[in-house]
Formats: structure tokens, sequence, C-alpha cells
């Protein structure tokens, strides 16, 4: 997975300064933006980590966040002017200010980046399926037939039916090679797991 | 909506339905019609225009059903009309979706494996269509023939509606094709190059169920309604 940085901050003193110190100990692509408007033009980014170091009190456009957080493991960090202990605000994954030493940015980032290694690939929003749908789907798209899912998930075979019927009414697709595109199209499967030239 | 008689002008008949356009097509029909009136144009061709305008006002009308001309034409003139819609979807309509999808897949990234799962699911869904279409060429149009030929049933010969519980029900893939692409295709591709792809889907779709209304509205139950009158027969 590629990372990318973004500082955003009017202050070009902060934005070369940080810049520095990470480039000094992380090989990271850095972007340094003045306005949070400017972020706009990145939102088509995906499967990458992305770091946005952003002015406390400030947030990112909503759709581009929104879209970035869909397609990537975004982690918006704040930045402080003041040393006030008030901690991590609502609206940021981690704060920072700028008094931080280079060791605390340091460990920032090694929390950033486990925390990307720790979390699943990538989930795109599924909608309102429940998690036991998804485990169904899942199922469905690797050809399991009813029988095979009930023993292999614990449920009974009336309950596998009834999730299959949700699905096709929440989802609207109703084919078995429907539901495994969309299990790949949504990241339940990957596109390995499966033989693109024998959907079912 | 209107329902179009014998006296009403050919061009009015495209002016307000511009789909029939390769309706008519098929019974070679083309544009250029002057003043002429469906009856004039009909009989230049050498069409049943009964047949004609029950073909035509089926497309037109979802409620409309031919009573009256049922059983003025013959099924064998609507199995030849269908015969050639099967040839327009293999020969025109279904190239013409491919190679929108082929636009599509040469001008997006390598790395994207939604649009390679909606071209793997599209072949699939073509397989399945093809076949579908083959069944009835091959099976269901010959059995129909044969039954106005010979007008006798043939021990143990299954009935039309038989023949039509055979198929596969294929407007579910294509209806899943759309869905998918509405609502999780991911950004990546060529806007245009998708919308175009997507509107020839939305138009097939509506082809393909008003051609199955013509199959269910006119020729089953014609061809029910032989199979009844033939059945005491067979008794006796």
């Amino acid at each position: 997975m590629e990372e990318n940085v973004f500082i955003i901050h009017p202050s070009e003193i902060i934005r070369k300064g940080l810049a520095w110190i990470l480039q000094e100990y992380f090989k990271m692509e850095i972007t340094q933006l003045s306005a949070i408007s400017d972020v706009n033009s990145f939102a088509a980014i995906s499967n990458n980590l992305i770091i946005t170091i952003i002015q406390k009190g400030a947030s990112l456009p909503a759709e581009t966040e929104e879209r970035l957080r869909k397609n990537n493991q975004l982690f918006v960090v704040s930045l402080s002017a003041s040393t006030d202990k008030e901690g991590l605000v609502e609206g940021y994954d981690y704060d920072l200010n700028v008094l931080a030493s280079n060791l605390e940015i340091q460990k920032l980032i090694q929390v950033i980046r486990k925390s990307a290694s720790k979390s699943k690939p990538i989930m795109a929003d599924n909608g309102d399926l429940t998690q036991r749908e998804k485990d169904v789907i899942r199922q469905i798209a690797l050809g399991l037939s009813n029988k095979e899912m009930a023993d292999k998930l614990n449920i009974s075979i009336h309950t596998v039916i009834s999730h299959r019927k949700n699905i096709t009414e929440k989802l609207n697709i109703k084919s078995i090679s429907g539901l495994t595109v969309y299990a790949i199209m949504n990241n339940l499967l990957d596109i390995s797991d499966i033989n693109p030239e024998e959907l079912i | 909506m209107k329902i179009f008689k014998k006296e009403d002008k050919m061009s009015s008949l495209v002016s307000a339905n511009s789909n029939l356009l390769p309706v008519i097509n098929r019974f070679g029909i083309q544009l250029g019609f002057k003043e002429k009136t469906i009856q004039d144009i009909c009989k230049e061709k050498e069409v049943n225009p009964d047949f004609f305008l029950a073909i035509v006002n089926t497309y037109t009308d979802e409620n409309y059903f031919p009573e009256e001309e049922l059983l003025s034409f013959s099924p064998l003139l609507l199995i030849d009309y269908l015969k050639n819609t099967h040839n327009y979807y293999i020969g025109y309509a279904l190239p013409k979706i491919e190679r929108l999808l082929e636009n599509i897949m040469a001008n997006c990234g390598e790395n994207y494996p939604s649009l390679k799962m909606i071209s793997s699911f599209y072949q699939k869904y073509k397989t399945e269509l093809l076949l579908h279409l083959k069944h009835e060429d091959e099976k269901e149009f010959p059995y129909i023939v044969e039954l106005y030929k010979t007008r006798k049933l043939r021990p143990g010969q299954k009935s039309i509606t038989e023949y039509e519980n055979e198929h596969t029900d294929v407007e579910e893939k294509l209806s899943d094709l759309k869905n998918l692409l509405i609502k999780y295709v991911e950004p990546g591709y060529n806007h245009n190059d998708m919308n175009e792809f997507l509107q020839a889907l939305f138009q097939f779709e509506k082809d393909l169920y008003d051609h199955a209304r013509i199959e269910d509205a006119i020729l089953i139950k014609q061809v029910s309604m032989l199979e009844n009158e033939l059945k005491p027969n067979e008794v006796r």
C-alpha cells in the first residue's frame, strides 16, 4: 500500500518544518497544501494509506473526506498551535501540536502505520447489510449450497434462506453471479478467490 | 397511449414513438413515408396490416391485446417476425452493447477488478441469452410451424406452455447488471463511455420486455388455442 501524507496549513513555516521532519525519518510522499479546498483535487486516490495533517478546528471538505475514507485508509491528524492538553477532539483520528518533539512525531506515524496494517484491507460501504449477510454473500460467491453454508456458518438452512431473501431485497440483485460480482466490487472477496471466467 | 389504425399515417406512428423504428424495419418498411397511411404502405410491402398493427400496438400500449386481429393472421407470420427480431439482437443490439463495453474497458486503468467482473458478468448474461434465443429458434418455433402445417398433436408432444417454462429467466441478469453498475461501480472510468453503455442496456431491456410481451400476448395465446382445438380429436 502506498502512503500519502498531506500537510494542509496556511503557515509555510509549519508546512515545511513538518515535511522536513517527516522526510528525515520516513520515506513518504508528502504533499503540502495551503488551502483545505486544494485537497479536492486528490479525491480520486484509492487503495492508499493517507495521512492528512490539518490545522486544529479545520476539517476536510465533507464529500472529499467521505470519498477518501471509502477508498483508502484515511487518518486525519489535528495540528494545534498551542500546548494546551485538551487532547483528541471529535472529527480527528490523532492529535499533534507544534511543540511536539521529533520523537513524538515519529511515534505518531508508527502508531498510524500499525493501525493501518491491523485493519482489514479496505472495506467499502456495504449499504445496510449485516455482518451475517456479508458472510452469506461471500459463501454464495464461493459457490456453496444452502446446506454447506448452514454447516459452515453454524446456522440452520432456514436462516440461510431468510438471509438470502433479505440480501436480494436489500440489493435488488437476484442472480448468483450478480451477487458474486457484488462481493468483488464491495471487497467482500478478492477477485483471486474466484475464477471470473466461471461465474456461476 | 393512442392505438394506431390502418387509416393513420405511417409518419405519425414514428413521430409518436421512435422506438418503433427498428420494429417496422423488421417488416421491410423504411423511412420516407410521404403522406401514405399504414394501410397504403403495408399493401406496397405486402405486409398483413392487421398483423402489423397488432405488433406496433402491443409495443405502444402495455394493456393492448389484439383480440379482433388475433384470428386474422397466421402465427407463422409472427414466427418470421420474432426470428427477425432475434437476428436484430444477435447481429446488431448485442454487438453494439459489446462495443460500448469494450470502449469502457479500453479507457480504464489496468487494475480495475470491478470492471473486469462486470465484463465477465456480461459475457455470462450473453451466453444465457443466446441459449434462450437458440431454444426458441430451434425447438419452440419449429414445433409451432409443424403444428400449423400438420394440425396434429404428436403423442407425448410438449405443449407451448411447457416449452415456455423451460426458459431461463434472462431478464434477471440484465437487471442485476444494471443495478451493479448504478449502485456499486467505482470511479476511474470514462463517464461518456459508461453512460452510453448503461443507456444501451436500458434500451435493450425495454426491447426484450416488449418482445416477451408479444410472445406471451399473441403467440402463446394463439398456439394454446390451436392446441386446445386439436386435443379432442386426439381423444376420439
